[in-house]
């Protein structure tokens, strides 16, 4: 009977036990693979959520999409943009808060944003607004918007309806007629966030909203390039220098370095305490085993068993407890990441569909890693002490006692 | 706004005053009583004189770890005559919010109300609620409670596991116990007081370990991110939970392991 096997015997013939270490190292090891699915979880959920649309620069007042500063006649500025050689097309978003009138109840708080495309290259005629359409069809005209599934549901609109919008493109204090528009589509916007209602709609149809009242400033201008996003936004900074031109990857970079760092850190940390916390209790199991053991040992090195042979014993009681523990950590791991996603998720200004657990890979290959040098050196202790054991004391002592 | 250079034989008679982050002031190599030039734009258009009265520690601001916070604070006046601009009259500026110290803090949620009821537009809170129930910080405080509740249910099993390797290791000693006379509940009285001992010691070490940790995990964090925010705080209660949870879990976890033992004969047990 090979070590493996005969490790599997041994665990068999303690099934309680056996099962109970088995079950902790899977809720460890679940607790770790969350904790490596998050390191990256939200870096790689913002890459594709930037990716999605094909826009792949995005031209910014602040350091930072969305900090709250706007790029002063945007309008011209994408104009120019979209004739750089390199660029595809340029689209100014401009957002504002609008108010839903219903024909019950309070009105709805919401989201406007308005969009124009500015371009020179036949091919752009296939990029989209940055939001996704499933039902109905897009907002073309100016008295025309898409709503989301929130707005739909609480107003009970459809593709066909009409919306009461007042629109506030300045501050929010103002006073504004209402504006009729009509529903075309329902959308999904990728950066909406749990709280937040949204619609969409032309930078027309967000003029018509807000009475006319929009300046020529807009929160943020989309390209796309034809290829190389680095040197468009390199061209877009020596066009206008006072604006801040970055491509998504550069984007997650900035992130990565100021609003991600705590769920790296905390990654960091409790993937330490649990592999130290594993380690820890797995020796200790395998240690009182083994000394519970001592005597059985002894018998089979006695029997002719080598000390290299024991050895791989506790090494593969080691592997075996670890291995299965680990393979049950996956599901279980994959189950406590999406209750606590939806626990991190109710953090005001998350994005619906921005994810902290996200799984790669890369994270799996970790994960192995790690509860493979696990079991190596939760091993090590108790093989030191059966490669030690002397045969004949041992023998005696159990006699004896 | 921008911090940009001072220009030689350009002084303003008597600059005004503000303060500037200890941050600001290490990465600019600024002291009180220098002047600087601040602007809204990087340009320095409509660029203005300054003079350092202060530095300060800002308050920590847990929303904005990471983030060095390079900040100017000005008079309120100043600041709109830097930022209001040119067709807007002065005085019809807007603010983003206006902080309210009553003479009794408890009638922040009356206060609340009568300003909500007399100023349609105006959204008025008490502090307290400002964050709202979903927080970034009570959602965080979730997040470490469900962690925290799963790493006890993993060292709940461990120590199930352990326990009835350390109860099967002294299964002889009980079983002549059983044989001399000693009745089932007397033994399980002993082993509950023996989990009830290690435990309190284990919980005791436990929190020895934290306390020691605290300063280390706090004095790492704070400078990593270069702040004054503390990271972690053993309170009272904090201990008292741990203590709680720790104590009756390991003695309960004895007693269970140890239960199945006891149901078997004195003989059996004694192998004899």
């Amino acid at each position: 009977m090979n070590a493996i096997g005969f490790a599997w015997r041994s665990l068999v013939r303690q099934p309680a036990r056996a099962a109970l270490g088995i079950l902790g190292v899977a809720a460890v090891g679940a607790l770790l693979f969350d904790m490596l699915l998050l390191s990256r979880g939200l870096i790689v959920s913002m890459q594709d959520l930037l990716d999605r649309g094909g826009w792949d620069v995005r031209v910014s007042a602040g350091e930072l999409p969305g900090s709250g500063l706007r790029i002063a006649d945007a309008v011209n500025t994408a104009e120019e943009i979209s004739k750089l050689p390199s660029v595809q097309a340029a689209l100014v978003m401009r957002s504002a808060t609008a108010q839903i009138d219903r024909a019950s109840g309070q009105p709805l708080r919401a989201s406007f944003q308005g969009v124009t495309t500015r371009s020179t290259d036949p091919a752009a005629s296939r990029l989209r607004a940055p939001w996704t359409i499933l039902r109905g069809r897009d907002a073309e005209a100016p008295d025309e918007v898409v709503i989301d599934e929130k707005i739909a549901s609480e107003s009970r609109l459809e593709p066909g309806g009409e919306v009461t919008m007042r629109a506030s493109c300045v501050a929010d204090l103002e006073a504004l007629p209402a504006t009729r528009l009509k529903v075309v589509g329902v959308a999904e916007f990728p950066f909406q966030t749990t709280n937040e209602s949204t619609t969409g709609g032309t930078l027309d149809a967000l003029k018509a909203a807000c009475g006319g009242n929009v300046g020529a400033e807009a929160d943020l201008i989309l390209v796309t390039s034809k290829g190389d996003a680095d040197g468009t936004a390199a061209a877009i900074r020596t066009l206008r220098p006072e604006v801040r031109a970055a491509t998504n990857t550069e984007v997650v970079g900035r992130l990565q370095q100021t609003g991600f760092t705590y769920f790296r850190q905390i990654s960091t940390v409790l993937t330490t305490v649990t592999v130290s916390f594993a380690v820890l209790l797995i020796t200790v199991l395998l240690t009182v085993s083994v000394n519970q053991r001592l005597g059985e040992i002894a018998a089979l090195r006695a029997l002719g068993f080598s000390r290299m042979r024991v050895v791989k014993d506790v090494l593969s009681e080691s592997a075996l407890i670890v291995g299965i523990g680990g393979l049950l950590s996956l599901p279980l791991g994959l189950l406590l990441a999406s209750g606590l996603d939806r626990i991190l998720k109710g953090m005001p200004g998350i994005p619906v569909a921005l994810h902290f657990f996200v799984f790669e890979r890369q994270a799996l290959a970790v994960h192995i890693g790690l509860l493979m040098a696990t079991a190596i050196i939760a091993a090590l202790y108790p093989m030191r002490i059966v490669s030690t054991l002397p045969i004949a004391a041992t023998l005696r002592d159990e006699v004896i006692g | 706004m921008w911090l940009v250079p001072a220009l030689a034989g350009a002084q303003e008679a008597k600059p005004a005053d503000v303060l500037v982050s200890r941050q600001l002031a290490e990465s600019e190599g600024l002291a009180v009583g220098s002047v600087i030039r601040l602007s809204t734009d990087a340009a320095g258009t409509r660029a203005r004189e300054f003079r350092i009265a202060g530095i300060y520690e800002p308050t920590p601001d847990p929303a904005r770890l990471g983030q060095v916070p390079r900040s100017v604070r000005l008079h309120l006046p100043d600041l709109l005559e830097m930022t209001r601009p040119v067709d807007v009259p002065a005085g019809a500026e807007y603010v983003s919010s206006v902080n309210v110290a009553l003479v009794d803090p408890k009638d922040a949620d009356q206060f609340a109300k009568d300003v909500n009821a007399r100023l349609p537009g105006v959204l008025a809170l008490p502090a307290g609620e400002a964050a709202g129930s979903a927080g970034p910080f009570r959602v965080l405080e979730r997040f470490h409670l469900a962690i925290a509740v799963v790493t006890i249910i993993a060292a709940t099993v461990f120590l199930l596991a352990l326990s009835i390797m350390l109860v099967d290791e002294r299964r002889e000693t009980v079983g002549v116990l059983r044989l001399i006379g000693l009745p089932v509940h007397r033994i399980l009285v002993q082993i509950l007081l023996e989990g009830l001992l290690v435990a309190g010691v284990g919980a005791i070490f436990g929190l020895i370990l934290a306390v020691l940790s605290e300063q280390l995990i706090n004095q790492f964090f704070q400078w990593r991110y270069d702040t004054a925010l503390v990271f972690v705080r053993i309170t009272r209660d904090v201990a008292l939970t741990c203590v709680a949870i720790a104590v009756p879990l390991g003695a309960s976890a004895t007693v269970v392991a140890s239960w199945a033992l006891l149901r078997r004969g004195g003989l059996r047990l004694a192998r004899r």
